[in-house]
């Protein structure tokens, strides 16, 4: 008669090896997606909220044009950084260029500017309706708590003629790691040394005052519900919200709100792309007069080798050609020449 | 209790006091009581209340039929797409989890000794008590990072774990519940101890062990968390497939929950009532199933 | 159930030639069958523990305890401390608690004396389908419902009423340790109340006779023998209640307003420790920010593990003592 015991060991084996059974046969499942040739896989991304509703729209038309199915996951710039990096996405897509450091972790992964939008600067103060104007450093002051006030003589300075009420200013900023948070730092660095020096530029910074919101849908909720609150928000956002936007002062003087026309002016701005693609175009020169000061590509990263990639290279062709069409009525200006050219040059660097 | 033989309990001192002023003590304890009762009441009204309300004017077959878009900026579709993958992820989940807490709770009832009994009652214990949100990350940890994506599959594993002290615990009860008279008659007839269980005690418990599995399916409909880095990142068409991501109707009024587009709120609430609508019908069920079964094993004994 | 199968024909338990092959094969098989069962619930439990805890071994080496001291969340330099996040749960689920407690009580005591016996099924199944709501759908709730009454009404009373008391005093907002601390409360006070029921049910009725008999009132009869007999159960029913406060992540996530912060005023935002990882693991920086978030993770295992024994004893100390008495 078999002992008990002996029993309980090969049962514990038992359960070990089916355990280790079921992750080798999960773990094979998901390699078997990936046929190289054919068009027709469907493809996984994650990253940023800005380009959101665009990718909502090109998801829908790519699918009934191609059969192809697009997943994509809004948790921020970061985020699509990080699961790029991992390979646990297909593609990334990010507000902010790789810094020097992310690019070395992700030595493959190619930087393609897909869309072309910008982070506004809104507000929800009760009395006061569209249009505030704001300067750079009033900005940065404001987000690094030195303002606290909105009758502040700063801003009522730049404000003749508008009563401002002595609510108590509350900025929001992102509580994930996201592309908005790097354009309005690069910005804010740009145009504030106190600012560049205690905060800095990142996806992710610590912001010194504030109330956090988790994706360009969180501090549109915040702010929608905080009377004095400051924000920084994707333009579709701003503009389907109907939130009163900052006229930011550019580096030629005039207060502007983010338009086709001004956002299109700051990347007319730029005109020599470097060989990684990764262009700022927060704080234009003065000689770029109707430029706003907040406007920004955003990238696809995609893997230089994928066994993806005739379908990446696909899907990225659609989006930075008939997709741009989704663009204007979600405030995506259309891509400059020099931007497609070397969009079409790099994709032709993703290889299987 | 001799409380003639204690002249200081609190009984006889409490004799001794104003009689009026006791009964007003009496009457303030019931009225609170009857608040309590009612203020418990009152607030399930009014959850539930504020979901037929809001939820209903935005229930159409368009919305159930449409599919979730949580990218998109316009509050577009419905939620068909979710509702197929939670039927399925809690599908799966039931397929793996009640099978593994019948037998858990056969091995601690009718074969371990009492030792190992509590233990294993003592680990059941500990896994109801994790947080789901610790669920998700291990799973995430153990299968979307080493698969590479998220999957339906780990959705399901995920809700499974969540659902398996619930079945393990309740199936423990019922079986416990079985008289001894019953198992004993099998035996003295001359059955094996496998026949027994298999062909006495479990079709006894039967109905009880059904209640306690749709009490588990009822708490894995509506929950977020475990799914919450396991099934998130999913496709805007309607999918079967459990290989990749499925969209799940909670994890959808989740996040439209967060966003501050009123449409999107009313989605959220026609979500929420169908629900709250199915969850609240299997949990009846499962009530009117437990009642039923205590009373013919109570006749039983 | 029929017993008197041996007075019929000979029962479908017996038939079979081969029954001793099949019955000591059925034995073993069932044995082993359900041992492995029994296995893997265990070892679900301890793959889960081992596996968080190996998640946040680089945290917990990097910042040891003193993780649980400092306040920090710093992603970019890569500093942690769950400090704000002990503070937000601890405050959030003992308010809960605060809270829950008499009013769970209450329940129970009215389900088990005060109720008209036909009502009690009934009223105590409303109380119980509170706990099966969803939580998702209760902070949905929450942010529309209950934030804006709050905000409007609730909260400007308490604060020119009690706003000298620091918890009350300072501005209001629609997202807060308050509406997170209600909220629990609603999710808390079902399981608290129909365990502490199942306590009060163990009380051995002639206690509770004799005390009526000797002229106490209702009341008195269970401030005396009730609630003095049932106090380890009560205790441990709320200890239980306390773990699931402290494990939401869901709903309070939508309701308290994702701001860590150390403050006393209970109507501003605050975070927990459920409601950061809930927030933040997506997409957070496998090298640094997971650890860390993993770390809180063990933080809230270790303390459900506490919860989960010590209430365990206390509510095995009393259904020994209704055992012994019954």
């Amino acid at each position: 008669m078999i002992s008990r015991k002996s029993i309980l060991a090969v049962a514990c084996c038992g359960v070990l090896a089916l355990g280790v059974a079921a992750c080798g046969s999960s773990s094979s499942s998901s390699t078997s997606g990936g046929s190289s040739g054919t068009a027709n896989t469907p493809l996984t991304g994650a990253g940023s909220t800005l380009i959101a509703p665009l990718m909502s729209k090109w998801q829908s038309d790519y699918s009934s044009r191609t059969g192809n199915t697009v997943t994509y996951g809004a948790i921020g710039s970061g985020g699509g950084i990080e699961q790029i990096t991992a390979g646990t996405v297909d593609f990334g897509a990010s507000d902010a260029p790789l810094t020097p450091d992310q690019q070395k972790a992700a030595a493959d992964v190619l930087m393609i500017p897909w869309a072309l939008s910008s982070t506004d600067p809104v507000y929800n103060i009760n009395g006061v309706s569209d249009g505030l104007r704001l300067d750079g450093p009033t900005l940065a002051n404001i987000f690094l708590g030195n303002i606290t006030a909105w009758n502040d003589p700063a801003i009522a300075k730049l404000n003749p003629g508008v009563t401002l009420p002595s609510t108590k200013i509350t900025p929001v900023y992102r509580s994930d790691g996201s592309g908005d948070t790097y354009i309005l730092t690069d910005y804010l660095s740009k145009v504030s040394s106190e600012w560049k020096s205690k905060v800095g530029v990142g996806t992710e910074v610590k912001f010194p005052t504030g109330v956090g919101g988790k994706g360009n849908d969180g501090v549109s909720a915040v702010l929608s519900k905080t009377d004095g609150a400051i924000a920084y928000v994707g333009a579709a956002y701003a503009a389907s919200n109907g939130f009163n936007q900052v006229a930011v002062e550019n580096a030629a003087g005039k207060f502007l709100q983010p338009t086709l026309g001004t956002i299109s002016a700051a990347a007319a701005a730029v005109k020599t792309i470097p060989s990684n693609n990764a262009v700022s175009l927060t704080d234009p020169p003065k000689s770029a007069t109707n430029a706003y000061p907040l406007a920004s590509y955003t990238y696809v990263l995609a893997p230089s080798t994928s066994d993806k990639a005739d379908s990446l290279k696909e899907f990225i062709t659609y989006a930075i050609g008939p997709g741009q069409s989704f663009g204007p009525s979600l405030l995506f200006a259309k891509l400059p020449s020099q931007i497609t050219s070397a969009d079409k040059a790099t994709i032709a660097k993703i290889g299987g | 209790m001799e409380s003639s033989q204690r002249p200081d309990h609190p009984l006889l001192a409490a004799r001794t006091g104003n009689l009026r002023r006791r009964r007003a003590a009496n009457r303030t304890m019931e009225t609170s009581a009857w608040i309590a009762a009612v203020l418990a009441v009152a607030v399930l009204v009014l959850v539930i209340g504020s979901v037929a309300v809001k939820g209903l004017s935005s229930i159409s077959l368009n919305f159930l039929t449409q599919n979730a878009d949580p990218n998109s900026i316009e509050a577009t579709g419905g939620i068909a797409n979710a509702l197929v993958g939670t039927g399925i992820m809690v599908g799966l989940a039931t397929l793996m989890a009640v099978p593994v807490g019948i037998l858990t709770a056969i091995y601690t009832n009718e074969f371990a000794g009492s030792r190992s009994a509590s233990t294993i009652r003592y680990f059941l214990d500990v896994l109801n008590g994790v947080p789901t949100i610790v669920t998700g990350i291990f799973i995430f940890g153990l299968i979307v990072t080493a698969q590479g994506h998220q999957s339906g599959w780990a959705g399901a594993i995920a809700l499974a774990i969540v659902m398996l002290p619930l079945v393990a615990r309740s199936c423990q009860e019922v079986l416990a519940l079985v008289p001894g008279s019953v198992k004993e008659a099998g035996l003295a007839l001359g059955a094996s101890r496998w026949r027994t269980t298999v062909s006495v005690v479990v079709p006894t418990a039967l109905s009880g062990m059904i209640t306690g599995a749709l009490l588990a399916v009822a708490r894995a409909l509506g929950e977020t968390a475990p799914l919450l880095f396991v099934s998130s990142i999913f496709a805007t068409n309607l999918s079967t497939d459990p290989s990749q991501a499925l969209p799940s109707v909670p994890l959808v009024i989740f996040q439209f929950s967060e966003s501050p587009t009123p449409a999107k709120h009313d989605q959220a609430w026609a979500a929420a009532l169908v629900l709250i609508v199915v969850v609240l019908l299997i949990s009846i069920v499962a009530r009117v199933l437990s009642a039923r079964m205590r009373r013919r094993l109570g006749a039983a004994r | 159930m029929t017993t008197d199968a041996a007075t019929a024909q000979p029962s479908p338990l017996l038939a079979g030639k081969n029954r001793g092959f099949i019955d000591r094969f059925g034995d073993r098989a069932l044995y082993i069958i359900t041992l492995l069962a029994a296995l893997l619930s265990v070892a679900v439990v301890l793959g889960l523990a081992y596996k968080i805890v190996d998640e946040a071994a680089p945290a917990m080496s990097k910042f040891g305890l003193g993780f649980l001291t400092t306040s920090n969340f710093d992603p970019v330099h890569g500093e942690f401390g769950a400090a704000q996040f002990i503070y937000g749960t601890a405050v959030s689920s003992f308010g809960a608690l605060l809270l829950a407690t008499p009013i769970s009580v209450a329940i129970a005591l009215f389900l088990t004396e005060l109720a008209p016996r036909s009502s009690r099924t009934a009223i105590g199944t409303l109380v119980e389908l509170l706990a099966g709501i969803p939580s998702v759908i209760l902070g949905l709730w929450g942010i529309i419902v209950l934030g804006p009454v709050l905000n409007d009404t609730i909260e400007p009373a308490l604060h020119s009423v009690l706003g000298w008391i620091p918890l009350f005093g300072g501005t209001y907002s629609l997202v807060g340790l308050f509406p997170a601390i209600l909220i629990l409360t609603i999710m808390t006070v079902p399981i608290v109340s129909s365990l502490t029921r199942e306590i009060f049910a163990t009380v051995p009725p002639t206690d509770k006779e004799g005390a009526l008999a000797l002229g106490a009132t209702r009341w008195e009869m269970i401030k005396t023998v009730v609630l003095p007999y049932s106090r380890p159960g009560i205790i441990g029913a709320v200890i239980l209640g306390l773990g699931r406060a402290v494990g939401e992540a869901i709903a309070v996530t939508q309701v308290i307003g994702n701001t860590a912060g150390i403050h006393s005023n209970i109507f501003l935002p605050a975070d927990t420790l459920a409601s950061k990882i809930a927030n933040t693991y997506q997409g957070a920086d496998p090298s640094t920010t997971i650890p860390a978030l993993a770390y809180f993770a063990v933080i809230l295992f270790v303390l459900s593990l506490i919860f989960n024994s010590v209430a365990r004893l206390l509510v095995r100390r009393v259904q020994s003592r209704a055992g012994r008495a019954g």
